[in-house]
């Protein structure tokens, strides 16, 4: 809401604060100012100027020599206006001064002689379109003081941020309230200036005077009233209880005179014509939106309130052609409708130019009806704004008379009969129940009867009743949409006293019944341990293209986010992208997020993730360092890190060929639903591992992934990445049982076997540990070689086995056998015999 | 015999004392005690020329003469050593030691946890809840009806009628008090979507973090103070915390919170910030507490919802909340 901060001074004259406090009050009571803008900035360097003397130029025609009083003492001024007056107040631009249009004046000389400074038109200061003459200023002024301040024209416009519930703050009255200290009784609504012959008022000022305010009466009628030969009804009075009609006569339709298309600039608003513009400012003050019809245009003269019919169709004021439909309310003629209830007009009835005769209309329309017919049509106005908000219901008739009043004096005319008054559902003022004690249970502090009272008074609110802790307040009409419970009342109480006044005192709590949720904790301690791992943490958004998801949006922003993703991964994948677009050529990225499957019963399954990827260097350039890059087994080893911490006694295998198919373990939903998913198709075939978690279901996947579904720089090199579904409620890490450390020296031997290329190593190393007998502690695969001295498609695999007994030394023999043992199993199992 | 062997113990404990290193150590013990040439070996083969009677005296001279030769030699080893370090092959300690890469957790993240780690010393612990939920849970039972103005401040992400995304944490609020019974104080981090395009200020997902307390006598007063103390352990003990009249449908009265920060500059001076937004919050609307079928008359509560990527935006300086997104590993590895 754009208000200019002189109407609130002038609607509510005991306001004695200066901008900046104006600005701080309304934030503490709710109504924080966005953004100010300075009207007069760009005026700040322009003064009064005193013509002394003006004559004409010794070379030219049309030009006048001026002597000038400004701030500097005299100065000679040429003016090329025809007009110039000795003793004449302007404003001036002395040298040094820079214009709103960012002209910046200079030292002249001008057909031989010298101009210090420049008299301004309205156009040059951007107050109005008038540039044929200087701008006569009437009355008596200092010569050198700031003009905009004499000039009336320091003003600040507020952007005040008004939250759904307060409808009553769209108004400079509404704003007024809240800023003078006896609120509601604070508003003085001013009378409006005499018009200073703008062309279309004249003669006005006799008419203002008789039906102005107070001369002014209504027909009072149900759902139907009729006066001046126009006839009003209301077919619908739940969706517009009350609808006032004013007709005038003789208007003479053109702009608006300076002072009303000031205001109206001043609040951010664009002036149109008088009649528009009347309307538009008794909304801005008074916050109850109005509409004019030109009444020759209304069939029959009659108005009639009720829905639409169907395959009506109407075009508003902005030209666009409206899909009307019967649940929307319509104002209508005799034949078809004129405008939409409550949002905008027809361009048919719009008052134009050649307009005589217009009906007022000043309606109140229920709030959900205006926000469901104006969502429907895709629009939303000024009015409907206000209506969805909520309008005073008690403030119609004043509206209706300052329009009135106001049109009358801005573009003639005369009041043709009553107003005219249809209202089938009269207002009644909500009566809501407070008691004191509750004001203490919410708010802590205690507040008597009569502090509680002389708090909410000046906001309008009137004791119906008092009883034993109850008192009953009737509900103004400002306030009766939001208004409504006790809570509301003691909100009020509290922002009226001021939040700031209460105390903060910590008081003793008890300990709440909700566990600290264990997957947060599961996170936690997995960004601590892949950070320590050298790998960063990103965000990525769950919103991706189609192909990366199966869970389609309603409503997206864009192709690219139109979908909820499958995976993790190649959200991920797109960042380590962007880093390499970039010439960042070493990535490590994870994440932890949430990742979306179409659910049964149409709501979607949630899985929380781990994602990984890994590109470049394996240790940053050093001395003594290695070039070595991440490979596969750098991922494994991630997968194995992240199961250490989300799927304790899980393992780390290859994947078992097609990965589509592997079946789901445990009873775990969340792992269930992952199996299926999990980035199965994002890695190179044979480049692929899988975590298994303990009860041999697939909870996650890591491996190369495919070139092709990237897009990569020439010069990229492999790219590893990983997905691990996190249990949905993870179990807290089971207590180690510590064992205890041996006492006897092991003994350790070192074998190397010769391994054709089609063994897996894994299988001898896993013979080996199975041929160990239960004197084999550990074996380790310590060395993997290959060359030219190994027979072609051979590879020589080094493992170290490690053997102790408990309780003694073990003898060399015995050692020997074991080991013997192991040979043999791994030639049993594998064929692999040991290099000699 | 005897004098001589007084003689060659002084001359010999003369030259150890003059030793200037273990070189002229070891000459000094092949001089002395050396097996063949050693003077002292010399002067004991000399022993047998001795009568009877002067040979034990004189041999045990001796002994206690080699005895306190070796333990000298030993000691003005040992003082040497001390004095003068053994020589090592050169270390070039300016060479930057072995490194290993270094991961960052994200700056939302970290602001994520630092704030939990406040809330957890105030007793609240976290819960959780769906990021896709239904109108029911993220607006109605929240107190905002879909056909009233309040409902269009989020601009919401739909997946089907009914069936949304969630603009906020608030729901976790419903969902937590359906499942357990009172006194509640969790806070609920969490992802929420908007309908928003990227921008400097706007992301269409982001992290929120909600609070919620519900309990017997909890009070306005109750409410201000345990978020002034969280400001006040968040951003330390000068700020001064502001609380203004606000609107949210699911809280009543509803406050927005502001934090004015003391910032001391690298000169020592300190300067304040203005008042920067870092919350709504409120008293819990009894319409909600009836809404998950407490007694409102009973029990009353406070909440909150805060942005933790608006805290990370604050506290580093960063005035772009894209960059927070981009995951470009030269902006997330600052964050050590």
């Amino acid at each position: 809401m754009k208000v200019s901060f002189r109407w609130l001074r002038d609607v509510a004259p005991g306001i004695g604060l200066t901008a900046r406090e104006a600005m701080a009050q309304l934030a503490l009571r709710g109504a924080p100012v966005e953004e100010v803008d300075d009207l007069s900035e760009g005026l700040r360097d322009i003064v009064i100027g005193q013509v002394l003397e003006a004559r004409p130029h010794p070379n030219a025609d049309r030009l006048t020599l001026c002597r000038v009083m400004g701030p500097d003492g005299e100065v000679p001024v040429v003016c090329g206006a025809p007009d110039v007056r000795s003793g004449a107040y302007y404003p001036f631009a002395p040298v040094g001064a820079v214009l709103p249009g960012g002209f910046k004046i200079g030292k002249r000389k001008i057909r031989g002689e010298f101009s210090q400074g420049m008299l301004c038109s309205e156009r040059e200061l951007e107050l109005g379109e008038d540039h044929a003459g200087i701008m006569p200023l009437e009355g008596e002024f200092d010569p050198g003081a700031p003009f905009a301040k004499a000039a009336g024209l320091d003003d600040f416009r507020f952007d005040v941020e008004v939250t759904p519930n307060r409808g009553d703050l769209l108004s400079h009255v509404g704003i007024a309230r809240e800023l003078h200290p006896r609120g509601q009784d604070g508003i003085v609504l001013p009378a409006f200036p005499r018009t200073g012959g703008n062309g279309a008022g004249a003669g006005a000022g006799g008419h203002a005077a008789t039906a102005g305010g107070a001369g002014a009466s209504f027909v009072r009628g149900g759902s139907e009233a009729d006066s001046a030969g126009v006839r009003i009804r209301i077919e619908d009075p739940e969706l517009c209880p009350r609808y006032l009609g004013a007709v005038i006569r003789g208007v003479t339709v053109g702009p608006s005179p300076g002072w009303l298309a000031d205001r109206l600039r001043a609040a951010g608003a664009r002036p149109i014509n008088n009649v528009v513009d009347a309307t538009n400012y008794v909304m801005l003050e008074l916050g109850q939106p109005l509409h004019a019809f030109d009444l020759d245009r209304l069939a029959d003269r009659t108005i009639v309130v009720g829905r639409a019919r169907p395959g009506e169709s109407l075009v508003t004021l902005d030209g666009e052609a409206r899909a009307i439909t019967p649940e929307m309310l319509m104002i209508r003629d005799a034949r078809e409708p004129v405008a939409i209830a409550g949002v905008m007009g027809g361009r048919d009835s719009e008052v134009s130019d050649a307009t005589a005769d217009i009906l007022l209309e000043c309606a109140l329309f229920e709030p959900k009806q205006v926000r469901a017919t104006r969502r429907a049509l895709g629009m939303s106005t000024d009015a409907s704004y206000r209506f969805e908000r909520g309008v005073d219901p008690t403030s119609m008739e004043t509206a209706v008379l300052r329009a009135v009043e106001l049109i009358l004096a801005a573009a003639g005319g005369s009041l043709d009969g009553e107003v005219i008054d249809a209202c089938p559902a009269p207002w009644e003022a909500p009566v809501v129940a407070l008691r004191p004690s509750r004001v203490k249970h919410l708010l802590g502090v205690e507040f008597t009867p009569r502090e509680i009272i002389a708090l909410l008074a000046p906001l309008g609110y009137m004791v119906a009743t008092r009883g034993d802790d109850s008192i009953e307040f009737v509900v103004p009409g400002h306030r009766s949409y939001d208004t409504l419970r006790e809570v509301d009342l003691i909100e009020e109480v509290a922002r009226t006293h001021g939040y700031d006044v209460f105390p903060s005192t910590l008081s003793p709590f008890r300990p709440g019944t909700v566990p600290d949720d264990p997957l947060f904790q599961l996170e936690d301690r997995l960004r601590a341990r892949l950070a320590g791992d050298g790998i960063s943490e990103a965000q990525t958004p769950a919103l991706g293209p189609a192909r990366h998801g199966d869970v389609p949006l309603l409503n997206p922003m864009s192709a690219d986010e139109s979908c909820l993703r499958r995976d993790r991964l190649p959200g991920l994948v797109t960042h380590l992208e962007r880093n390499l677009s970039r010439g960042v050529r070493d990535v490590r990225l994870f994440e932890l997020g949430t990742a979306f499957a179409p659910g049964g019963d149409s709501v979607p399954a949630e899985s929380a993730r781990a994602a990984v990827v890994l590109h470049g260097r394996r240790e940053p350039m050093q001395w003594g360092g290695s070039d070595r890059r991440f490979d596969v087994y750098d991922i494994a080893r991630v997968m194995e890190l992240i199961a250490d911490e989300a799927w304790p006694g899980g393992t780390v295998v290859p994947a078992r060929g097609g990965a589509a198919g592997a079946d789901p373990g445990g009873e775990d939903a969340a792992s269930t639903a992952e199996a299926s998913g999990l980035a199965a198709d994002a890695f190179v075939a044979g480049r692929c591992f899988e975590l298994v978690n303990a009860a041999g279901g697939v909870v996650g996947r890591g491996g190369e992934i495919r070139p092709a579904a990237m897009d990569l720089p020439p010069w990229a090199g492999t790219v590893v990445g990983a997905e691990i579904g996190l249990p949905a409620s993870p179990d807290r890490k089971a207590a180690v049982t510590a064992r205890e450390l041996p006492d006897q020296p092991a003994s350790q031997r070192d074998v190397a076997f010769l391994v054709r290329g089609e063994v897996a190593a894994g299988e001898v190393l896993r013979a080996a540990r199975a041929g160990g007998g239960h004197l084999l502690e550990e074996a380790g695969l310590f060395d993997l070689y290959t060359g030219d001295d190994l027979p072609p498609g051979t590879r020589s695999v080094a493992i170290r086995l490690r053997f102790r007994a408990r309780g003694r030394t073990l003898t060399d023999k015995e050692v020997d056998r074991a080991c013997r043992r192991v040979l043999k199993k791994v030639k049993e199992a594998t064929g692999v015999e040991p290099r000699s | 015999m005897i004098e001589e062997l007084r003689k060659l113990q002084r001359d010999a404990l003369a030259a150890i004392r003059e030793a200037r290193d273990a070189a002229d150590l070891e000459r000094i013990r092949v001089r002395y005690l050396g097996r063949r040439e050693g003077r002292l070996s010399r002067l004991l083969r000399g022993l047998g020329r001795l009568s009877a009677q002067e040979r034990p005296a004189a041999g045990a001279a001796a002994n206690r003469a080699k005895q306190s030769l070796g333990d000298a030699l030993k000691g003005r080893l040992a003082e040497l050593a001390a004095a003068e370090p053994r020589r090592e092959p050169d270390l070039d300690l300016t060479l930057p030691p072995r490194r290993k890469w270094r991961g960052t957790i994200h700056p939302v993240s970290q602001a994520v946890d630092d704030i939990w780690t406040i809330f957890r010393g105030l007793g609240f612990t976290r819960a959780r809840g769906p990021e896709v939920d239904t109108e029911w849970y993220n607006f109605v039972a929240l107190n905002t009806p879909l056909d009233h103005p309040a409902a269009d401040e989020q601009d919401t992400l739909y997946l089907a009628p009914g069936l949304l995304l969630r603009s906020h944490t608030s729901p976790v609020q419903i969902r937590t008090m359906e499942k357990y019974p009172p006194p509640i104080r969790i806070i609920a981090p969490g992802m929420v979507y908007r309908r928003d395009t990227y921008d400097a200020t706007h992301t269409p997902a982001f992290a929120q973090i909600e609070g919620l307390v519900v309990d017997e006598g909890v009070t306005f007063v109750d409410f201000k103070a345990t978020l002034a103390e969280f400001a006040r352990r968040f951003w330390g003990p000068g700020t001064q915390v502001r609380f203004r009249p606000s609107f949210f449908p699911f809280t009543e009265p509803s406050a927005e919170v502001d934090v004015k920060r003391v910032i001391v500059r690298e000169d020592g001076t300190e300067e304040e910030t203005d008042w920067i937004e870092i919350m709504g919050a409120g008293m819990v609307d009894p319409a909600v507490l009836d809404n998950v079928g407490y007694d409102s008359e009973r029990y009353t509560g406070w909440a909150f919802g805060m942005g933790p990527a608006r805290v990370a935006l604050l506290r580093h300086g960063v005035r772009d909340l894209r960059l927070f997104y981009e995951n470009d590993m030269r902006f997330l590895g600052q964050f050590t």
